[in-house]
């Protein structure tokens, strides 16, 4: 018997409570039946001790918010501030104009994402399709290397090539077709598209191997059997791979979604510069450069306590559309 | 099912309680038995940490000076120095937070020393303090780091004997206007009134020399990004050679004459980044100014890519190698009509940057003694920065001559002069250079007299040094200024050096709500004042320039600049008095 079925047929036999002996039999279910959850509850228990500490405990640390946090003082030694960190951060107009322009950043940056999320299986199906084995392994585990390697060393690489001293503005000036070198770096034009790009040479290869595996699980007799009903190579791709893929993708594109908020800070932090600044600055970077940067540790809390009221209140929109869509809900 | 749930709730408690508590700070307390001699041998070695906020070298401090340090106390020091680790105050706040930043600590006095003091994170050394005989001669610095305080907690850095009105500079100023006065010759000595009068020139002696000897292109001007903090580091230099120093957000003359905001549209600070944009728009500037760092800069300046110099440690020290400076080729100081050059005024209570010993130190007492060597003539000797002239220990690098006078022995010539020599296997072996004192902090001043030679500690000063250096650089530029002698002699003469007493004045900690005010406002300040260096054109400048004045103040800059208005002020105050005190 399940937990669920263990508690249904108690609450049946509580209901029905009326034939003889019901009481000490509903005693003896109960702990026949509280036995076996206890067994499943300490089953789960690690998992929930795992949670309460990387999920709940942390949330502890809010309490710097309200503090004037210095670490050679510890939190008792610091002075008790109430919500002036709050305040300070509503009172300022230029202040909000600030936090609006990160927030329009992390949005677009992660929607590139998003957007660009369905690369990974065009890439998949397009690469099942070679046939050659040793050339396909060689694409995939040159596209798949990237994804190993730290921002930080990308952006070695970016700065080897598009500095400008870089290779690619030496190339030009040598060849003569400009002469005074291309800022591809420290320029605010066009920045979300080149980190999407960033993000898609370094991710693409990784994200392909989900869909990869997702191929090799479809029945080939599917593919036989439209063969002999004369479907060529893109019209088994078109009806047979891609439909087969849709769940994962759908699962994985909800994940993205959930994700919105954090599109992580090594990648911009490591290719952020005066002049990009503006529309590079992500919520976890900015969260960053106040707490870190510029050691201001209770005002970066207060400001990361916004990215969780954001998610609370993303979470429950998409769940209300959720619910009037499908007319079922994750909460 | 009660015993699991005992085990249980006791492990969650446990847990709860070790997460808890590995938070926590806390200091021990020195027995109070006092010292008043040292030991004279050290038994057991001991490796101490030594958390070193101006250190450049992270790891084991190897060489000669380890081997002096190992002899004497039987001690390895061991570097942790957050400007190696990078992130700003990262490393510090994380073991500060842990409750132990190290054995041995350099840090600034003021805010950091106070809190450090009331965190429990360094000793009070009061039981310590009669037996610490060398530091006892400047007495009066220690009182004055330490006032207010219950005991004895920091140790002063840069004392010396010197007047405050006088430089504590030495030879060469802090600050100047260097270029490389071989072309400066070549393009015949042109006359330059004023900063902006330099872009001409700057342009002309590029025109002159367009590559280097590496292949690459030359150019006046390259910047650099790591040392930015209230403002654009590289845009603060200029102002200097017209006697300003920065306070936070404001520009405070030496002789307490003028402040200034660093956005008053008419300041100096903005007169540089206009200077910036002018000299970009001339094609003076590097474009890689934007992205690079010190290191890469300064290799810039060893391999002769670039014209000007804000300092004579960063032109000078990377360019003026013997080789050049006998081919008559270097950086020397210009002569801007208009200059008048910021000096630091020797600092009657020591520098910015203190000495303590951490409250869980392994060993205090040794390490008391360490620091009382520090302050001894042959730790100064040993331990000053190699930039200011450090002349090594006794016996190796110099001796004292047959008149009485030290001098370079063939050794020490070799390593100050040719820049490299292999030290002696009975001194410890390996390069000279890269066994020096990774301190990095000058306890007593280098320019201060050492009463046994009656010279100062640093070579650089002496005559023996003097006259085995001239070179047909130092002689064109003498011929050429005067017959000066040195940087600082030219500019005493011609009256182009204001001093700022040494007040030792550190500014009150900003509260809370000011400090996180002052970061977001220098962001803003440091991101647009690169913009505008490298603006396209004037109506970008100057848009830029309003958007930075109206984002700043937006953000809290009026606040925070009447701060630094008020320690500004109170900083002249300070120097005045100091002026009265030791006159």
């Amino acid at each position: 018997m399940t937990v669920q079925a263990a508690l249904v047929h108690e609450v049946t036999a509580a209901e029905l409570g009326d034939e003889p002996g019901g009481k000490k039999r509903r005693l003896r279910e109960k702990h026949a039946g509280g036995r076996k959850s206890y067994g499943m509850f300490w089953c789960i228990v690690p998992f929930l001790i795992l949670v309460f500490l990387f999920s709940y405990f942390p949330l502890y640390g809010w309490i710097y918010a309200l503090f004037d946090y210095k670490p050679a003082l510890g939190l008792s030694g610091s002075e008790f501030v109430g919500l002036q960190w709050f305040e300070m951060l509503v009172s300022s107009p230029t202040q909000m104009t600030q936090i609006g322009q990160v927030l329009v950043n992390t949005l677009a940056i992660s929607f590139l994402g998003i957007a660009t999320s369905v690369l990974p299986l065009v890439f998949a199906v397009f690469l099942n399709e070679v046939r050659t084995p040793w050339f396909r392994n060689a694409v995939q585990t040159l596209t798949t290397l990237p994804n190993f390697i730290s921002w930080v060393l990308v952006y070695m690489i970016a700065f080897s090539l598009f500095s400008s001293t870089g290779l690619v503005n030496s190339i030009l000036t040598d060849s003569g077709l400009i002469t005074a070198p291309i800022k591809f770096l420290d320029t605010d034009q066009h920045v979300w598209v080149t980190m999407t790009l960033w993000s898609i040479w370094k991710g693409l290869g990784w994200g392909a191997i989900i869909y990869l595996a997702a191929i090799a699980g479809i029945d080939q007799s599917l593919y036989e059997s439209a063969r002999i009903d004369g479907a060529g190579r893109f019209q088994t791709m078109w009806y047979i791979t891609i439909p087969q893929l849709m769940p994962t993708y759908l699962v994985l594109l909800l994940l993205s979604v959930a994700n919105l908020l954090n599109n992580g800070m090594e990648q911009y932090f490591v290719f952020q510069n005066a002049f990009n600044k503006e529309h590079i600055q992500v919520l976890d970077l900015y969260v960053y450069n106040i707490g870190i940067t510029g050691n201001s540790l209770s005002m970066a809390t207060a400001i990361g306590m916004l990215k969780s009221v954001i998610s609370v209140i993303l979470l429950f929109t998409v769940n209300t559309i959720a619910k009037r869509v499908r007319g079922t809900s994750i909460v | 099912m009660k015993l699991k749930r005992k085990v249980a709730v006791t492990a969650i408690a446990l847990l709860a309680a070790g997460l808890l508590s590995s938070c926590s700070g806390g200091g021990s307390t020195a027995e109070k038995t006092t010292t008043s001699s040292f030991p004279a041998k050290w038994d057991k070695e001991i490796t101490i940490d030594v958390f070193d906020g101006l250190a450049n070298y992270m790891g084991i401090q190897k060489g000669w000076f380890a081997k002096i340090v190992k002899d004497k106390f039987n001690m390895k020091l061991n570097i942790i120095a957050p400007n190696v680790a990078g992130g700003g105050d990262t490393l510090y706040n994380t073991r500060v937070a842990a409750g132990n930043l190290g054995d041995l600590i350099i840090t600034d006095k003021g805010q950091k020393l106070d809190e450090l003091v009331q965190g429990g994170l360094v000793m009070d050394a009061s039981s310590y303090y009669p037996a610490m005989t060398n530091v006892a001669t400047f007495d009066k610095a220690v009182d004055n780091v330490n006032d207010g305080k219950d005991g004895i907690y920091g140790f002063p850095t840069q004392v010396s004997s010197i007047k405050p009105t006088e430089s504590s500079e030495g030879l060469d100023p802090t600050f100047g206007p260097f270029l490389r006065w071989d072309l400066y010759k070549e393009a015949g000595y042109p006359k330059i009134s004023t900063l902006e009068d330099l872009l001409p020139v700057l342009k002309q002696m590029q025109d002159l020399e367009p590559t280097a000897p590496n292949g690459k292109k030359v150019y006046a001007l390259s910047l650099f990004k790591d040392w930015d903090g209230n403002m654009m580091n590289n845009a603060k230099q200029p102002t200097c050679f017209y006697g300003y120093d920065e306070m936070g957000f404001v520009l405070a003359k030496a002789d307490g004459s003028d402040y200034q905001g660093i956005l008053d549209p008419d300041g100096e600070y903005m007169r540089t980044l206009k200077f910036f944009y002018q000299a970009n728009q001339m094609g003076l500037m590097d474009p890689e100014s934007t992205t690079q760092n010190y290191d890469t800069l300064f290799s810039k300046y060893q391999n002769g890519q670039v014209l000007f110099s804000w300092w004579p440690w960063l032109g000078q020290s990377a360019y003026n190698t013997d080789a050049n400076t006998k081919a008559g080729k270097g950086f020397e100081i210009a002569p801007l009509e208009d200059m008048n050059v910021f000096s630091y005024g020797a600092e009657a209570y020591g520098g910015k940057q203190v000495m303590a010993i951490g409250s869980k130190a392994k060993d205090p007492e040794r390490i008391a003694a360490f620091i009382d060597w520090l302050y001894s003539a042959e730790g100064t000797y040993a331990n000053n920065s190699q930039t200011m002239g450090a002349a090594g220990p006794q016996g190796l690098t110099w001796d004292v001559a047959s008149d009485g006078k030290p001098a370079l022995t063939d050794f020490g010539k070799q390593v100050f002069i040719d820049g490299k020599g292999d030290v002696p296997a009975e001194w410890g072996g390996g390069d000279y250079t890269d066994g020096a004192s990774a301190l990095n902090v000058s306890l007593v001043l280098p320019n201060d007299v050492d009463k046994a030679t009656g010279l100062p500690f640093s070579y650089k000063f002496w005559p023996s040094y003097q006259k085995i250096t001239s070179t047909p650089l130092s002689e064109d530029w003498s011929a050429h200024m005067d017959d000066a002698t040195s940087t600082m002699d030219y500019l005493a003469k011609n009256n182009k050096i204001t001093v700022a007493p040494g007040a030792s004045y550190t500014a009150p900690a900003d509260s809370s709500e000011i400090e996180t005010l002052r970061n977001q406002v220098k962001a803003i300040i440091v991101q647009y004042s690169w913009q505008m260096s490298f603006a396209k054109n004037q109506s970008e400048f100057d848009s830029l320039q309003k958007e930075l004045i109206s984002k700043a103040t937006g953000l809290g800059y009026d606040k925070v600049l009447k701060v630094d208005m008020d320690n500004a002020k109170a900083q002249n105050d300070a120097r005045v008095a100091v002026a009265a005190a030791f006159k």
